[in-house]
Parts: C-alpha cells; structure tokens; sequence
C-alpha cells in the first residue's frame, strides 16, 4: 500500500488540465486547420497577374501570410502584387470562413476558462505543485473550524508549514486570505476520501502529523484510521467526545493522541478556578499577546455556580468536586440521566434561578452554556445580584471576541482556543505536557505552592511576555559541538549550556522545562545534570537566549570556554606546543 | 589573555604588514621591491597557515582558506620572479615586475581580510 498503488486507476492531477485541454479544443483546432488548408489550396491554385503582366500563382508562404493578416482582420492590403477579380472571391470567401473559424476557436477558449471542471483541475494542480514544492515538515489540518483556524494560526506563528483540508469553499477561501508568517496551503476536498489527504501530502517523508478537526466525529475517526493505516508512522491528533471512537481510536496505537474538547476545557478550567496561575503560565507560554506572568489572580474561596450542564458542565462539575470545591448547577433541559442531581436547578438562568442557587453567597460563577448569547445574559443577570462575585464566561465564537472583551470579566475562556493550544503544545513542544501534568499533580498533592514558586522563578528568569519555547534535540546536526565533546569524553551538563558566552559566570534568560533523556523525563532539571546525546530538551526563554544557546551548542571552542572557563588550543601546532607546556604553565592562564 | 590569541594575532597581522611592504612603491620599478621581503612575507605567510591546521569552528575553516589564497599569490610572484630571472634569462622588466607586485597585491588583500576576521571575532566574543 504506497503511493504507486494509490495513484493508480486515475490519470494524475498534472495531465488531467491538459487532457481536458485538448479534448475541449479537438474540434476547434481541427476546424482552423480545415479551414486554413482549404484557403490555401485556394490560393494557390487561382493565378494572378503580376506588374508585367506575366500569369503567377501566390507560394505558399505568400497564402499563408494573407490568410494571417486577413482572417485575423488585420488587412495589409493585396500582397505581394495586385490581385485579379477571380483572386478577389476567394479572397472573401477565405476571408468570412476564416474568421467565423477564428469566433468559434476563441469561443471555445473562453467556455473552457469557464467550464467548473477546468478550473477545478487548475486549481487542484496549483495544489499539487505547492505540496510538492514543500521541503521542510509540514503538519495536515483537516477541519477549518474554530478550533483548526487557530491552531492554524499557531502552527505558522511557530513557523510550521500547514495544509488546510476543509470540505467548505468559503473556508478555504479564508485561508487564501489571511496572512500566515508559515506557509498555508488550502484544500477544499472531502478528507474522508483517503486520496485528498494523499494529495495533501500525507505519504511524503516530510509530512509531520495529521490533525482531525472537523465538527462530525465519524469524519475524525475516518481520516484518524486512514492516516495511521497509510503512514504508520505519522501522529495524528484527533477530536473526540464519545466512548466508542476512542475506543478504536485506542487500537491505532501510541502515534495517535485523542482530544476530548470538552474534558480538556473543564479540566484546564477546573484547573484554573482552583489555582489561576495554571491559566497564566499557559497564557504566557503560547505567547498570548500581552500575557505577563506578573498578572496574577486571587483564586475566590467559597462555592461555585455553574449554568450549563452538558457534557462539558459535567467534566467541570467533576473536576472542581474533586478539588473539594462545592458547586451548584442551573441547567435547564437535564439530560434524563441527571434528573435528581444533588445541587441542580431546573431553568434558565435569571435572577430567579440564580437567587435560589444562592448567588449573593457564592464565591464565582461560570457561564458556559454553548450560546453566547445565553451565557453574556447570565452575566449582566449575576452583575446585578452579586456584582463581587468572580466571573468566568466560555466564549464560544471567535467573531464575539469583541462583546465579551467589553463585557470586562475576570476570565473569559473559549473552548476552541484551550483544544487548539493543547494539540500546539503536542505539536511543536510534546514535552510540555510532562511540564504541566507533573506541576499540576505536585501542586495538587503537596499543595506546597510549587506552581507559584516555579511562575515566579520563570517570570524572574524570562520574564517579558511571548517568550520562545522550543526544543532542542541533541545528537541532531543542530548541536553538533555537545555531541562531540560528550563523545570525547567530556561531562557537559545543563548548566554548562546555559552559560552567557559574553560572561560565563551568568546565566542565559533561558529555563530548561524539561530533560527527556530515554524516555526518562525529568520536569525543571538542575543545572549539574549531564546532557547525553539523544536527549530532548525543552526550552522557555528570550530570542537572545536562544540565539546564544544555539550558537554555543554549535561551536565546541564556545562551549568548552563555557565548561572551562579557558580558551582551548585549536590548531594542532598549539595543541602540540599546549601538551609541552603542560602542566608546568597551565594554571597561570585565566 | 591568552598565549594561542597572541600567537595566532601576531603571525596573522605580521603576515600583513610584511607583504605590505613588499607591495609598496611604484609597481613596475624593481628597485622599490626587495627580494628579501618577498621571501619574509612568503615564510610568515606559511607559518600563519601552519597555525590554523586543525581548527573545526567555521570560522578557522575560512582563515585557512584566506591564508592558503594568500601563499598561493606569494608564491606565483616568486615562481614568477624566477622564471624570469633565472630561466628565460630576461630580468626584471617592468612587465614582469608588474605582475610580480599586482600577485603580491592579491595576496595582500586576502592578508586584510584575515585581519579583519580575527578582529572580529574577537570583538564578537565580548568578554
């Protein structure tokens, strides 16, 4: 099962413009060619009289030139001499045959610059050829949605290349529109059919991972089983909310990370009612515009209420209970296995309703019904029963962003953006979801204000806001220098590398989030840890920093002055002359 | 400080201002052109080439390249000085002193750019 047994059956999308090309203008161009033939013969065949009056007949060459400069109603005149009376009939026949040919060939051109099939193959074409021209890795979005615009957004911000799948025109459409710092390629096809996402460039060496993003779960699931069974080894993200799926979705093995949008948003919100910081560390490190760490939120004690509860509500209910913090949930239409529900107020969420939850005792309140709508009334109802409670509103459309950034609540959260920032982390920095889950559970289980420690620690180290997360991957070409002073011998740790070159005695503004060392991670490593070739390691720091630390990583005088604190002999004749002196001068040099 | 730094420095910046002195003076006159000076500016010329064998950082690997372009212009002028000299027997004309000197001019332009370099580099460093 390869490309060859793919592509098999149909011609390939290159000679398919051509093919209906030639078979649209068949008839036309057989049309000229009978029509200049016979003119010709004509031509040639009537005699004219040239200026001495001797019988002539025009060459060839000559009937064909006053066929170009006639039937394409240019009109010279009688060349090379004057023509006789019997020259002049035929010269009109010639003439309105001729050009009536000509109509009907440029007719035929502009029916096929307008014919849909055409036009679809040019620019399935087009596509082709930008797939193909594509050399560095490239990630496969399918489903241009809410969620798959942003990571859109965030995959080219991190200089990913992305090819759109959309089934809709309109959204492709956008995608050609909007100003991307990666390349972004659109697809407007069916990512169902296995041969568009092959079109889409999913066999190429070079085609990183595979991201399921439409609205219908069974289309997920589709190009979920069909990415993984024609490239075995690619990743592939996929959305799901129900058992079934990622039942399946389980047996496609490890390569396929499966995102449940609504866990994954209760969760993070859960996360940061219980402590707000978890939600600012994640701001700053996807570069949220704006995003300091220094903006931080008192987290209110007391109980919660929560208007909305479908499946996201019940991931949340769950997720706050079991922080041990006390919820009360309006719903108005329960789903029949939640009727009786400890907690629960049947209704819309007014005044009334929000009284009878106890509002003017509650310590915050989370608006997240799937209406915006709905959830900005319930906000505008609980401002004026409480208006010192702690707002938390789900925005659900992007285009709203502007009502709800007016409407000045302690947080709003959109549902699109916390999925598409967490299959961006998978992405382009997979480590970082060790980094969080093991904040999150020390946090959790020691509640000994690790996660504030570990922000403040960052924020004095990096500080600013968008800092640079990337991951460095040694053993690769790009850290060269640490391979081979690790393979001479030599202990080069952590702290080592993070060395200014300009002074050794300070550090880079550079944090090391994590050391993933053969599977081992280990979550804000010390500065004496040794590097080994084949670690990962993921990085949080300025565009200095990075710079630096790259250039160090590549350069063994660089790193070993940072591991020495000496500038080592290069040529061999110093080398030599270096081991002679030995040890006798050495100490002498600073 | 540090004693390769002064070494390298020395030979490279040496290597330079020898070979300028054989360049100066009017191109086609030998008298303003000691054969002496040729044989310093090739001799330094060498062992500064010497010194950056085996150095694996980019830029040591474009300081050789700039000091073998520069031996290789020394000694063209002085396989040129013999020829004419010692072989075709016709002295030094001011055609051949002429191309003596403009090879010996070549030389030094890539002398200038390995001073600059190393000048460079060195700033670059910041510490």
């Amino acid at each position: 099962m390869g490309a060859g047994g793919a592509a098999a059956g149909k011609p390939p999308k290159s000679s398919r413009v051509s093919y209906i090309v030639l078979r649209y203008m068949r008839r036309p161009i057989m049309c000229l060619i009978v029509v200049y033939a016979v003119s010709m013969a004509g031509w040639i065949l009537i005699p004219g009289v040239d200026e001495q009056g001797n019988e002539v007949t025009l060459s060839f060459f000559h009937a064909f030139y006053f066929l170009t400069y006639t039937v394409t109603t240019t009109g010279f005149g009688e060349l090379p001499s004057t023509f006789t009376e019997a020259q002049r009939m035929w010269g009109i026949v010639s003439l309105y045959v001729g050009v009536i040919a000509w109509f009907y060939a440029l007719g035929s051109i502009v029916g096929l610059v307008q014919n849909e099939d055409f036009r679809q193959s040019l620019d399935e074409r087009r596509f082709a050829k930008s797939v193909a021209r594509i050399k560095e890795s490239f990630c496969i979005v399918c489903g241009f949605g809410n969620t798959g615009a942003l990571l859109t957004r965030g995959l080219s911000d991190a200089g990913i290349t992305v090819i759109v799948v959309d089934v809709r025109p309109e959204r492709i459409r956008t995608v050609m529109l909007r100003d991307y710092r990666a390349p972004v390629a659109g697809l407007c096809a069916d990512a169902r059919i296995p041969e568009h996402l092959i079109e889409a460039g999913l066999l190429k060496a070079n085609c990183k991972a595979v991201v399921a993003l439409t609205q219908d779960e069974d289309v997920n699931l589709k190009i979920s089983v069909t990415a993984s069974l024609l490239n075995p080894g690619i990743g592939v993200i996929t959305q799901s909310t129900s058992q079934a799926h990622e039942d399946t979705l389980a047996t496609l093995g490890e390569n396929v990370h499966i995102i449940d949008p609504f866990q994954t948003y209760a969760k993070y919100l859960g996360a940061t009612i219980a402590n707000p910081a978890v939600h600012t560390l994640n701001q700053w490190l996807a570069g949220t515009p704006g995003a300091t760490l220094g903006q931080s939120m008192q987290p209110p004690k007391g109980s919660w209420i929560l208007c909305g509860y479908g499946r996201m509500g019940h991931w949340l209910r769950e997720s706050l209970e079991a922080q041990g913090i006390s919820t009360v949930v309006i719903e108005p239409e329960p789903r029949p296995e939640d009727v009786g529900v400890p907690n629960m107020i049947v209704g819309r969420a007014n005044q009334e309703t929000l009284l009878q939850a106890g509002i003017e005792q509650a310590a915050g309140i989370v608006a997240g019904t799937n209406n915006d709508s709905d959830n900005l009334s319930i906000l505008l109802n609980a401002r004026v029963l409480n208006p010192e409670l702690f707002f938390v509103v789900r925005q659900n459309r992007y285009r709203n962003q502007v009502v709800f950034q007016a409407a000045d609540v302690d947080l709003i959260m959109m549902p699109s953006l916390v999925s598409a920032r967490r299959i961006l982390f998978i992405l382009i920095a997979p480590l970082m979801k060790s980094f969080f889950e093991t904040l999150r559970e020390r946090d959790e289980s020691r509640g000994d204000g690790f996660l504030g420690e570990t922000v403040a620690m960052l924020e004095a180290r990096v500080g600013g806001s968008q800092p640079r997360v990337w991951t460095v991957d040694l053993g690769a070409a790009e850290s060269g220098a640490v391979v081979r002073l690790v393979e001479e011998g030599r202990r080069v740790t952590l702290g080592d590398l993070l060395r200014d070159p300009g002074d050794r005695s300070q550090r880079l503004d550079c944090v090391p989030l994590v050391l993933n060392s053969d599977g081992r991670m280990r979550v804000l490593p010390e500065p004496a840890t040794p590097v080994r070739p084949g670690d990962q390691i993921l990085f949080c720091g300025s565009p200095r920093a990075a710079r630096l630390l790259d250039a160090s990583m590549n350069n063994e005088y660089t790193l070993a002055y940072l591991m020495t604190g000496l500038d080592e002999p290069r040529g061999y004749a110093m080398k030599w002359l270096h081991r002679k002196l030995a040890p006798a001068q050495l100490p002498e040099r600073s | 400080m540090n004693l390769e730094k002064v070494v390298f420095s020395f030979f490279i910046i040496l290597a330079l201002t020898v070979n300028f002195g054989f360049f100066l003076g009017d191109i086609d006159n030998p008298d303003h052109h000691d054969i002496i000076e040729l044989f310093l500016a090739i001799v330094v010329n060498l062992i500064a080439t010497g010194l950056k064998l085996g150095d694996r950082s980019q830029i040591g690997a474009v300081l050789l390249a700039t000091s073998l372009v520069a031996c290789l212009q020394l000694i063209a002028a002085a396989i040129t000085w013999a020829i004419a000299v010692h072989v075709m027997e016709i002295g030094l004309t001011p055609t051949i002193m002429a191309s003596i000197v403009s090879l010996s001019g070549g030389a030094l332009v890539a002398n200038i750019i390995s001073v600059a370099m190393v000048v460079t580099e060195t700033l670059m460093l910041r510490r």
